[in-house]
């Protein structure tokens, strides 16, 4: 156990915050800021930065060496998660966290020659499409086909709640190709690229005020090359993929800054009434909210070091994950209750608290409760992945 | 940055924890409970032979200079197992403070027995404010003659009755903080032990100290200069509490993921349930949550680091989380576990007598409010980053 980080870790903490505080100044804040998008920044923004990260070798850090990574542990990586969600950088999503890990782990070698060194580079952007209108939760229930044609297979079907897929370059799509055998065991899984004929992006809006998309495939021809790992084996695929998913979600930054914010908050000297912090209660409140995110937070180093050391953490993915995301939605509650009547107020309105960032977040992370790694759906995992119980 | 144990420490941890549980029965763990002295000498002598009771000290007294990250690896495997034992009184307690703060001389003299598992040394501190501040101190520890004399009343005085001596917190001055250790003979005129009836394994005692005198060398540190040292000593005493109760826990789930294996109801294992999954899956949760900050409190105070942060934190968390995953345990177990005879009563009421040791939930959590009012840099455990004050 070592509770510090390394020199060479301290060292590279400090750039990933110097690379983030220079690039993310007031200025570019104002410019680019946009909370109808899912992450508040704008696609093409979101687009520009990834090729910086990719151009300062961050995408890529902990890849192998062999597929143009830099082979650092899984401690930078989570060093630079940390980071990156702590200062609300954009980019920090699937395309650059676990569909690359999953190419790699799962990936032909031609699809890895192809596409890793340009997603290393953050040149690509991707959407992940699994759910459907009646696949939710039941993932292996879905219906979307893919049938074998020659060398290539034709997509029909429809994805939904498909996040970023306005802006991707690719899609990762879970297809039925053997709609006779059972549920998990007739799945395949494509690389599809966005801008072959017969797709087609709807938008819908989202309660927390960003678009989310459906994506339709109409005939879509994609040849058996964008095939990830074998026919008919797409379930091994998914739950590959999803293990790295719930790794990349895990960091520890978000928590860390829900907090602070909070604290900041409290600390302000507020006109007539004093300080939030002088209050027993709130103190009380905060040093609860403390508790829970210092634990949130080794579980997350905890998760990094398992990696680091080469064990293969699985169920334990799915609980740092909840621990996470259980503390974030516990900080956004108590972020309403101490803002008491500024919590309502609208990011730009007049005497908005917090730029209004928690009221948005408090609608925002309602998806933490049911989506990709919900409450309910981890706890069943947890319990029977990790502890043995009967299902 | 590394938060796992290594291989060296996880073989410590699986031995001792093969060790303990086959140890005691849990019958015989009961009737300890009815004892005067509460544990069993000869697992005392056999943890001594393993080098447990030692591990700590220096190899100059005997010991293998382990660290207190070690230390909690141990507890926690005998908290799992729910073994009695004078750890806490001997080692955490007495033994540790006459390393911190004794002569050579009283240190020559016990360190190498303790190590040995020859000598149960023990220390009293709590009176009955109940609290764990200095201002709390009534007892009084005057000059007299060539030495002092000793007056007051301590409580929760662990395995008292065991002890070869008692180390003594008194008030030496009027200052708040001036407060002096003596070293008591057990066997004292002058010294009245009685057993206070607890939950939990531990043999817990009130002792009153009536005009007792005391040689001018039974002092321990400076002559008021006491504080400090117990300040330690009660943080010390968290952290490796926080541990137990992640034993306690561990233990907990256990017996109930067995049970609800094998259980059946409407035809099926009841943990084949939902409702008695998502129990276990939020019992599990918790307890790894609190398994890290007690290894992280116990590890940065080994290290020499400030550690008071992270002790506070593990112990506020561990004294509710533990204690409410043993409430769910019975939960799942139903009638069953009811009876005493079904191991689970001995985790139950361990909890309940871990949770107010040292310092209960809601004494950390103060101790947090202070640092937060006092030192925001220690409360925020040194954090890399400034705070976002832009906002406001
Ligand atoms: C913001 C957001 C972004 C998303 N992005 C993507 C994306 O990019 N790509 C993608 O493919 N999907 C995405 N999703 C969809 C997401 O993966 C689904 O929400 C998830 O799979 C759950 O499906 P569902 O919402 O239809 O809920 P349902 O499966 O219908 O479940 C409804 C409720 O029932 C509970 N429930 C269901 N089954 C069980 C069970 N066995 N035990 C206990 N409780 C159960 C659930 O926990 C939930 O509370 C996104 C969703 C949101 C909200």
């Amino acid at each position: 156990m070592e509770l510090k980080l390394t020199v060479d870790e301290a060292a590279f903490r400090t750039e990933v915050r110097h690379f983030l505080k220079r690039e993310l100044t007031p200025e570019v804040w104002q410019a680019h800021r946009d909370l109808n998008e899912q992450g508040m920044w704008t696609p093409d923004f979101t687009k520009a930065f990834r090729r910086k990260l990719g151009a300062a070798g961050y995408i890529g850090m902990g890849w192998p060496k062999e597929y143009g990574g830099g082979g650092r542990s899984r401690v930078y990586q989570a060093i630079f998660w940390d980071e990156m969600e702590y200062h609300r950088a954009p980019g920090l999503d699937r395309s650059i966290t676990y569909v690359p890990n999953a190419i790699m782990a799962l990936g032909s070698e031609a699809q890895k020659a192809d596409l890793l060194p340009k997603m290393s580079l953050g040149e690509l952007s991707w959407f992940v499409g699994y759910s459907e209108p009646d696949a939710g939760s039941d993932l292996a229930s879905l219906k979307t086909r893919a049938v074998e044609d020659g060398d290539h297979f034709v997509i029909t079907g429809q994805k939904s709640f498909s996040s970023d897929a306005h802006m991707a370059d690719y899609g990762w799509i879970a297809t039925r190709t053997d709609p006779t055998s059972s549920k998990h065991r007739g799945l395949s899984m494509f690389i599809v690229d966005m801008t072959l004929p017969g797709v087609t992006v709807t938008k819908y809006p989202t309660l927390a005020g960003w678009t989310h998309h459906a994506v339709h495939f109409d005939q879509v021809r994609v040849p058996r090359s964008m095939m990830v790992g074998e026919l008919h084996q797409g379930w091994k695929v998914v739950m590959g993929a999803i293990d790295f998913e719930r790794a990349a979600l895990s960091g520890a930054g978000l928590v860390g800054y829900q907090f602070d914010r909070l604290l900041a908050w409290c600390m302000q000297d507020r006109e007539g009434a004093g300080r939030k912090l002088d209050d027993p209660l709130v103190q009380d409140e905060l040093v609860r909210l403390a508790i829970e995110a210092e634990g949130a937070r080794l579980m997350s180093y905890w998760l990094a070091s398992l990696h680091a050391k080469g064990f293969k953490p699985q169920h334990e993915t799915s609980l740092a994950l909840l621990v996470k995301r259980e503390t974030a939605r516990r900080l956004d509650v108590a972020g309403l209750e101490l803002l008491g009547p500024f919590a309502p107020l609208r990011t730009g309105s007049p005497w908005a608290a917090l730029e209004g960032e928690v009221e948005v977040e408090y609608r925002d992370h309602l998806y933490f409760q049911f989506a990709a790694g919900g409450f309910d759906i981890t706890r069943n995992v947890v319990a029977t992945r990790g502890l043995g119980l009967p299902r | 940055m590394d938060i796992t144990i290594d291989d060296d420490q996880r073989l410590l941890r699986d031995t001792a924890l093969a060790f303990a549980q086959k140890a005691l029965t849990p019958a015989r763990i009961r009737e300890l409970e009815t004892t005067e002295h509460g544990f069993d000498a000869k697992v005392w002598r056999q943890m001594a032979e393993m080098g447990w009771v030692g591990a700590v000290f220096p190899e100059q007294y005997g010991g293998s200079g382990a660290g207190l990250l070690e230390l909690a690896l141990i507890v926690e495997a005998l908290g799992q197992a729910a073994v009695p034992s004078p750890i806490y009184s001997t080692v955490v307690e007495a033994g540790l403070l006459l390393l911190d703060a004794g002569s050579p001389a009283q240190r020559e003299n016990y360190l190498p027995r303790i190590a040995a598992g020859d000598a149960i040394m023990t220390t009293a501190i709590t009176e009955p404010g109940g609290g764990l501040a200095p201002g709390e101190i009534r007892t009084s520890i005057k000059p007299a003659g060539n030495g002092f004399t000793v007056n007051g009343t301590k409580l929760f005085v662990r395995d008292a009755g065991a002890a070869e001596g008692i180390i003594c917190l008194g008030r030496s001055g009027d200052g708040e903080n001036d407060l002096t250790l003596v070293i008591v003979p057990r066997d004292a005129p002058g010294l009245k032990l009685r057993r206070l009836q607890a939950a939990g394994g531990e043999a817990l005692w009130e002792a009153i100290f009536d005009n007792m005198t005391v040689d001018a060398d039974a002092i321990v540190g400076e002559p008021g200069g006491a504080w400090p040292h117990v300040a330690r000593l009660q943080l010390r005493g968290a952290a490796l509490k926080s541990a137990e109760l992640v034993g306690i826990g561990q233990a907990s789930l256990d017996l109930t993921l067995s049970y609800s294996k094998t259980r059946i109801q409407f035809e099926r294992p009841i943990g084949s349930f939902q409702g008695v999954q998502h129990h276990c899956a939020e019992m599990y949760r918790d307890l790894e949550v609190s398994r890290l900050l007690a290894w992280q409190a116990a590890a940065s105070l080994g290290e020499g680091l400030a550690g008071d942060r992270e002790t506070a934190i593990a112990k506020a968390k561990t004294s509710e989380a533990m204690p409410a995953v043993t409430r769910t345990a019975h939960q799942v177990h139903g009638a069953i576990a009811y009876y005493r005879d079904y191991p689970l009563e001995l985790y139950y009421h361990r909890a309940i007598a871990a949770q107010a040791a040292y310092g209960d939930a809601g004494h950390h959590r103060r101790a947090l409010a202070r640092l937060l009012r006092e030192d925001l840099g220690r409360f925020r455990g040194d954090s890399p980053h400034d705070l976002p004050v832009h906002y406001v």
